[in-house]
């Protein structure tokens, strides 16, 4: 099956099991026997088999640990640091 | 004889008893990671080879290519028996022939099939999750190829971990001292896209050379040519003039997007820990090509120590700190930077005069790799063998006067995946001086050390002939 083929439809909304978000999709399913499907958060980049243990596709049971928050994301330092933009004068031709 | 690609080698692991293959139907996930996990921690640990997974036909799996020393002199091209310290000096032996420039060629089968449409990185090879509370699915051991946007003679490869997000977007997780970073940079500070490509599954030097921290000007495949005693094949890329190591299986180029970041992580690292979520720089990529079916797919498990990670990062980072120390303090005989990426780090030298353990010590912390991964450096005199752990225990504790011999540098940069951190990628570093006083420094009192009898190694030698019932 194409990619095309996966639409980010309302009705196969899925609930992220690391941050909770509503709006999860799924993005792939096994080629041969369609025997599992991966999905995506569109706000934390988490991806999941739907074959994977409960622990890690369960929101429920997902280690509280490792949980995301809009908050805790918000406050993420990024890596590496994002430099200034040169002046012009400086830019190396 | 050199291995030109991933397949070579393992024909050669198979020959050599190295190679098991996994002939029933796997799971991606638990199988996989718990397989890899075991593969390292069984005693002389084979490369794994899994023929058949859960859901795709034609992909198969490769796992622990580097992890047992065996594996490793495999690589190297020795005797599978051939001990640490041996491999160490043979690896520094090659590290001389730099440079060895590589051979470009017109053809090369990871051109056979070019996908630049609707192109879909998990369609292409079969992604699992490396340990259960990693944020995503993981490439854990592609290479990177990448040109400094301002000087394109100085083009870099290495190993970073790379968190598949989607059909075509890829984290990319790079560190402040990495040279990727000095591109990346540059390119950001000009608000342009970063041309890279992604070299999956190559031959073990390939992935060794990548994972070795080299000088910031070193080229990466004129090193793997001089460790495999001929060039290393390079192609071009389709986009962005980049050269590829042309026995890969499967190549995903793509640029990195500007001054932007994006959630990645977390993911089980080489300390044994998780690292943290960060935002981290993200790959838009645009085009993927491979060989034809059945696709191998390499990947690397990270866990507790040890594991494959241990072994590849181990004897590569030993060897350039000691190649760039010995430049300047030719006395150096070994460096033993295997734990932990170097966070421990061993050095056995000659002493010049007392206090030169220090000087040494303080010249770790300014090569590219000491800047931050050292943080418990160890000295010892040339009579103590640094991958013996017996005898450097030994010099600890009988040469090692703390209240003279210790130094404490706070404050100083680190990893920023030490999980004994207060602030991220600051550290405390330690030297600790366990070699013998050297004028002048005041010599210990009374200390004459017991001699082994000169007669002992010809004892050694018929005692052990004698166990194993020759005589």
């Amino acid at each position: 099956m194409d990619r095309e083929d996966y639409g980010k439809d309302e009705g196969r909304y899925m609930i992220c099991p690391r941050c909770d978000f509503n709006q999860a999709y799924k993005i792939f399913e096994a080629p041969v026997d369609k025997c599992w499907e991966v999905y995506r958060c569109p706000r934390c980049n988490f991806t999941w088999r739907s074959t994977e243990e409960e622990e890690v596709t369960n929101p429920k049971l997902y280690h509280s640990k490792f949980k995301l928050s809009e908050r805790q994301i918000e406050g993420m330092a990024p890596k590496p640091p994002i430099p200034p933009l040169r002046r012009p004068q400086e830019v190396k031709r | 004889m050199p291995y030109g690609s991933l397949r070579e080698f393992l024909a050669k692991a198979e020959a050599e008893g190295q190679l098991v293959r996994i002939k029933e139907k796997v799971f991606l996930e638990p199988d996989i990671r718990a397989a890899a996990c075991a593969a390292a921690k069984v005693p002389g640990g084979p490369v794994l080879l899994f023929e058949q997974i859960q859901g795709y036909i034609e992909k198969q799996i490769a796992v622990n290519v580097h992890g047992s020393w065996q594996n490793h002199a495999l690589m190297l091209d020795l005797p599978k028996e051939t001990d640490i310290k041996a491999q160490f000096h043979e690896l520094a032996r090659r590290w001389d022939r730099y440079p060895v420039p590589p051979k470009r060629v017109g053809n090369a089968p990871l051109k056979d099939v070019i996908i630049d449409k609707n192109l879909s990185l998990f369609r292409e090879l079969p992604l699992f999750r490396v340990n259960p509370m990693d944020g995503g699915f993981y490439l854990s051991k592609a290479c990177v190829v990448s040109r400094d946007p301002e000087n394109p003679e100085n083009q870099n490869v290495g190993i970073y971990r790379l968190q598949v997000k989607d059909h075509d977007r890829i984290g990319l997780q790079v560190g402040a001292h990495h040279d990727l970073a000095v591109h990346l940079r540059k390119a950001e500070e000009l608000n342009m896209p970063l041309r890279i490509a992604i070299a999956i599954s190559n031959d073990p030097i390939t992935s060794f050379v990548a994972s070795t921290p080299l000088k910031y000007d070193e080229d990466e495949y004129a090193m793997m040519g001089a460790v495999r005693g001929e060039p290393t094949e390079v192609i071009t890329s389709e986009r962005g003039n980049l050269d590829l190591p042309a026995g890969a299986e499967l190549i995903i180029e793509g640029e990195i997007i500007p001054r932007q970041r994006f959630v990645e992580g977390p993911f089980a690292e080489y300390t044994g820990y998780y690292s943290t979520s960060m935002i981290q720089a993200e790959i838009k990529v645009d085009l993927i090509s491979r060989r034809r079916d059945p696709i191998i797919f390499e990947n690397l498990y990270t866990g507790l120590p040890w594991s494959e990670i241990d072994y590849m990062m181990a004897l590569n980072t030993s060897v350039a700190l000691f190649k760039q120390m010995k430049a300047d303090f030719p006395e150096i005989e070994a460096i033993n930077s295997m734990y932990t990426h170097g966070y421990c780090t061993i050095i056995s030298s000659k002493m010049r005069f007392g206090g030169f353990a220090k000087t040494l010590g303080c010249r770790l912390l300014s090569t590219p790799h000491g800047m931050t991964y050292p943080k418990l450096i160890i000295v010892v005199d040339d009579d103590i063998d640094p991958f013996d752990l017996q005898q450097v225990i030994w010099a600890m504790t009988v040469r090692f006067r703390p209240e003279r011999d210790l130094v404490v540098i706070p404050n100083a940069p680190g990893s920023t995946v030490d999980p004994a951190h207060l602030i991220r990628g600051i550290t405390t570093k330690l030297i600790m001086d366990a070699t013998k006083p050297a004028f002048p420094d005041m010599p210990l009192a009374d200390a004459s050390i017991v001699e082994i009898p000169k007669e002992t190694p010809s004892w050694i030698e018929k005692i052990m002939e004698r166990m194993k019932g020759d005589i």
